[in-house]
């Protein structure tokens, strides 16, 4: 956070100097400690095409969410715009900032869409209030339906133009649900939109993780009657087994450069963590002990990777260095700690700990200090994964009698959101990184 | 517990029964049929009706066929699945003793293959309970090979917390849960 903080500051100061900026005013330090003040207007129509109150809706909708979602911003309520907000000039000369800054707005959106035919262009700019600045200004242009696409991409934008880091919103996260009745394989937007089945397997489907920087995802299916890790490209759905050992085959975690994959095998009568090639040639095994081994998570160098091992009694999360092969423990509070996920910046590592039959997810530096509760309450919270700009956490959520469901939350534990709906036993899910 | 146990020892005594005098009248045939061959097989031909060394040979091939059958069919329903403390992939003691009985009834029915799936309850993470499952039907296959069946006759596979007997989140569930199934393979 410290770093981010600097971060801020130095990039307001840069681009904006010498005027007042919102920088100056305002350090994002932290999701809900202090937050900018956003005007967010509804997209006017631009030229021949004419009204379309759908796109606008949706636009509106797809664009308010992720913001809240990102914890840094208080919208202004749209009820107390002034006659600014219904007109189209999205130019600083045309835009009378006086009324934005009159309702306390620090920054502004504005924008406008054309629609012809099936072809959707929607124009945006982001305002500094005070300094009259534009932060960013942005067209975008696509099919009709891309409204949703252009919508988070842009959040994205809005996010780097202020805090000099992109967003997570225009990724994908893979999940699997048993909503056919078998568990099978699917893909959704951040906000839950937009699932599509990519498996039918008709047998059981369990834990995928998506290649870095490659639409492909890899994950574990019992079809050919044994626990084998399978790889599928996305969009051409071409699909094939990577590595179908005698027994486990089981949660694969591509490394940071996408050229090996870590998983655990049984093939010697016990769970061992090893790295394969991406065509399942044996590169190495890690780890060498009679106990369970499971769960690997790269550290984003690709140098480390997090483990579960119960080879000090109760499952615990545990270290190796994949060069030397040595072996640290991390976790020592608590009686079963699972699941670790490594964040892409490598200042922290989440996990879930299962106490008093329920999981609750935690977070603690790769030194073992500084351990966090993110998340408290009823229901087991389990399978963290991050977003690939490190703010937020993906997980599933086990209420008891309703079944599991997919769930977003800013990665200090606030804001946390449910995204995939009730009854669908969704789970595992993996958060792609940039497309 | 006691009325399965009484039960299983009735059908093995059956299937030994079976088995023995398969094997006694088993002894006969390969005797006749050494001699030579071809005129049983005439004889056999020529009258049909006649009940002698002939007819030995087709009834004793008859009682080992339906007694091997009859210790398949007591091995698919007679094996019993075993339970497991939560975390554990150490044998019990009831485990150990309903594996004495699963081998006795997979040793009489020596065609008899068998898949030992390793389950786990609900609590845990998924990958745990897939190793943890694994080691379940690992430690009930080792068992049942120190107990004299062949390791080649036993396959494993976990399934960790994926197929749970019953469904529900109570301590009863859970530990029904926790188990090592039998299923026969022909």
């Amino acid at each position: 956070m410290k770093l981010l903080r600097v971060k801020l500051l130095l990039l307001f100061v840069v681009l904006l100097v010498p005027s007042l900026s919102l920088a100056a005013r305002i350090e994002i330090s932290a999701p809900g400690e202090q937050t900018i003040p956003l005007a967010l207007t509804r997209l006017l129509p631009m030229g021949v095409g004419g009204s379309q109150p759908a796109i606008a809706r949706e636009f509106l909708q797809v664009l308010e969410g992720d913001l809240e979602l990102s914890g840094l911003f208080d919208l202004v309520d749209p009820a107390s715009f002034m006659g600014d907000a219904d007109k189209l000039g999205l130019r600083r000369t045309e835009i009378d900032f006086y009324q934005w800054r009159m309702l306390g707005a620090e920054a502004l959106i504005k924008g406008g869409y054309r629609r012809d035919g099936d072809r959707l262009t929607i124009e945006l700019r982001l305002y500094d209030v005070i300094t009259q600045r534009l932060l960013s200004g942005r067209r975008y242009a696509g099919k009709a339906k891309a409204v949703r696409k252009i919508a988070h991409t842009f959040a994205d934008q809005i996010l780097k133009s202020l805090t000099g880091e992109k967003g997570p919103f225009a990724t994908k996260i893979a999940y699997i649900s048993k909503r056919s009745g078998n568990k099978e394989l699917y893909m959704m937007d951040v906000d839950g939109h937009q699932p599509v089945r990519l498996t039918n397997h008709r047998s059981i489907v369990l834990n995928p993780d998506f290649s870095p920087n490659r639409k492909e995802l890899i994950f574990t299916s019992y079809r050919n009657d044994n626990p084998d890790l399978f790889r599928k490209e996305v969009y051409t759905g071409r699909e094939s087994r990577v590595s179908l050992k005698p027994g486990l085959n089981i949660g694969g975690r591509y490394s940071p450069d996408g050229r090996e994959i870590a998983l655990t095998l049984s093939k010697d009568k016990n769970s061992e963590i090893y790295l394969i090639g991406t065509d399942g040639t044996i590169h190495r095994r890690l780890t060498n002990h009679y106990g369970i081994d499971v769960d690997p998570s790269w550290s984003p160098r690709g140098d480390k990777i997090a483990f579960v091992s119960d080879r000090r009694g109760n499952p615990n999360v545990f270290i190796v260095d994949v060069r030397s092969r040595d072996v640290t423990r991390l976790t020592y509070e608590g009686k079963y700690n699972a699941t670790p996920a490594w964040s892409p910046k490598g200042d922290r590592i989440a996990f879930s700990r299962l106490d008093e039959g329920v999981f609750n997810i935690f977070t603690i530096r790769p030194d073992g200090t500084d351990e966090r509760q993110v998340t408290f309450g009823d229901g087991s919270k389990e399978h963290p994964r991050w977003s690939p700009d490190g703010r937020f956490l993906v997980y599933s959520l086990d209420r008891r009698g309703s079944g599991k469901s997919i769930w977003v939350m800013r990665a200090d534990g606030t804001g946390a959101r449910q995204i995939s709906p009730l009854g669908e036993n969704d789970s595992h899910p993996a958060w792609s990184d940039r497309w | 517990m006691q009325k399965i146990t009484i039960t299983r020892l009735v059908v093995m005594l059956f299937v030994l029964t079976l088995l023995a005098s398969g094997c006694a009248k088993k002894a006969v045939q390969e005797e006749g049929t050494n001699d030579t061959t071809t005129q049983t097989q005439e004889v056999q031909e020529q009258q049909p009706a006649d009940v002698s060394d002939t007819s030995v040979v087709d009834n004793s091939a008859y009682d080992a066929a339906a007694a091997a059958r009859a210790a398949e069919r007591a091995a698919a329903q007679g094996l019993v699945q075993i339970h497991f403390d939560f975390d554990q992939y150490v044998l019990t003691d009831d485990a150990k003793s309903t594996l004495v009985g699963n081998a006795g009834l997979l040793r009489a029915a020596p065609a008899v293959k068998v898949l030992i799936e390793g389950h786990c309850d609900e609590r845990g993470s998924d990958e745990y309970n897939l190793a943890l499952g694994e080691k379940r039907a690992l430690a009930t296959k080792n068992y049942l090979v120190s107990l004299g069946v062949a390791a080649e006759r036993l396959a494993i596979i976990s399934y960790g917390e994926e197929k749970p007997v019953d469904p529900a989140h109570t301590k009863e569930a859970w530990a029904k849960n926790r188990r090592a199934d039998f299923k026969v393979k022909r």
